[in-house]
């Protein structure tokens, strides 16, 4: 099996179980401030293993970055691409969000923003870092 | 500092300093006896050669071989990168899974906007500093 493979699916089931965890956490808060929340058990199981399976595949990601052959735009587009699959179908399938064009464009952007923001701290840090490192050189 | 130096051929060769702290000096001294202890050799198809290590820019991995990439040329060399690893002064440091760099050959680093840090080298090469050697960069450059 490719080492990056196997260090995915290694990555991955090390952070898995913290989905259904900080799940269960927002459950139990909802349940303690919203009045007659409730869930049935299929929402439950659904909820358990979608989080389980993005958890999963978010960790896993991370792995694209380290792919040292690949082209630094070509590990960014697929770790951006996997994690927006792996939201949307999550998201949808807890009916988070409803399935509809204009709720889903909505989810889109903000995803983007927010992934672009996080990239932009990284890309601002790598650049001081950069800058710290030349003087040192000097 | 007194400076002794005995000739006694049925002895290993070996250079002792006793001293109260590491002055620059002894940093000096360090690396000479360094960059003239290991014995490097590189190939290319016709020749053999023993390698200067202030002549590295860097160490590199290409489909499993092991290169140097120096100011004559690049040689092929017939060490793991682990062994070199073990055995290089502190002018060089692992940049990635597959390069070891001599600090003293990198023209510049520059962010890229794919969020990783290239290496320039003096002589035009490009590599890169895995997040996983940042930190060792780091030390090494003293930060």
């Amino acid at each position: 099996m490719n080492k990056y493979v196997k260090e995915f699916i290694h990555r991955g089931l090390i952070f898995s179980g913290f989905g259904p965890i900080i799940l269960g956490i927002i459950y139990f808060v909802l349940s303690k401030t919203v009045d007659g929340f409730t869930l049935s058990g299929v929402e439950v199981m659904t909820g358990i293993v979608s989080t389980y399976l993005l958890a999963f595949v978010h960790a896993g990601a991370s792995v694209f970055n380290q792919i040292e052959h690949w082209s630094i735009m070509k590990s960014l587009l697929c770790h951006l691409s996997t994690l927006y699959i792996a939201y949307s179908l999550c998201y949808v399938a807890n009916t988070w969000i409803p399935f509809e064009p204009k709720v889903l464009l909505i989810f889109t952007i903000i995803f983007m923003v927010v992934y672009f923001v996080v990239w932009g701290i990284v890309y601002f840090t790598i650049k001081a870092t950069s800058k710290n490192f030349n003087a040192k050189l000097k | 500092m007194k400076l002794q130096i005995v000739i006694e051929k049925n002895r290993d060769e070996e250079i002792l300093i006793y001293a109260h702290e590491k002055t620059p000096l002894i940093c000096e001294i360090e690396e000479l006896v360094n960059n003239n202890f290991i014995d490097l050799k590189g190939y290319t198809e016709n020749e053999t050669v023993k390698l200067n290590l202030n002549d590295v820019y860097c160490f590199v991995t290409e489909d499993n071989k092991v290169y140097a990439l120096t100011e004559k040329g690049k040689y092929r060399l017939k060490l793991r990168l682990y062994q070199l690893e073990e055995n290089l002064n502190n002018n060089f440091v692992k940049i990635n899974q597959s390069c070891i760099a001599n600090i003293k050959k990198i023209d510049r680093f520059k962010a890229t906007v794919g969020g990783s840090l290239t290496v320039i080298f003096k002589n035009g090469y490009v590599d890169f500093v895995s997040r996983r050697n940042l930190k060792k960069v780091k030390e090494r450059l003293g930060l």
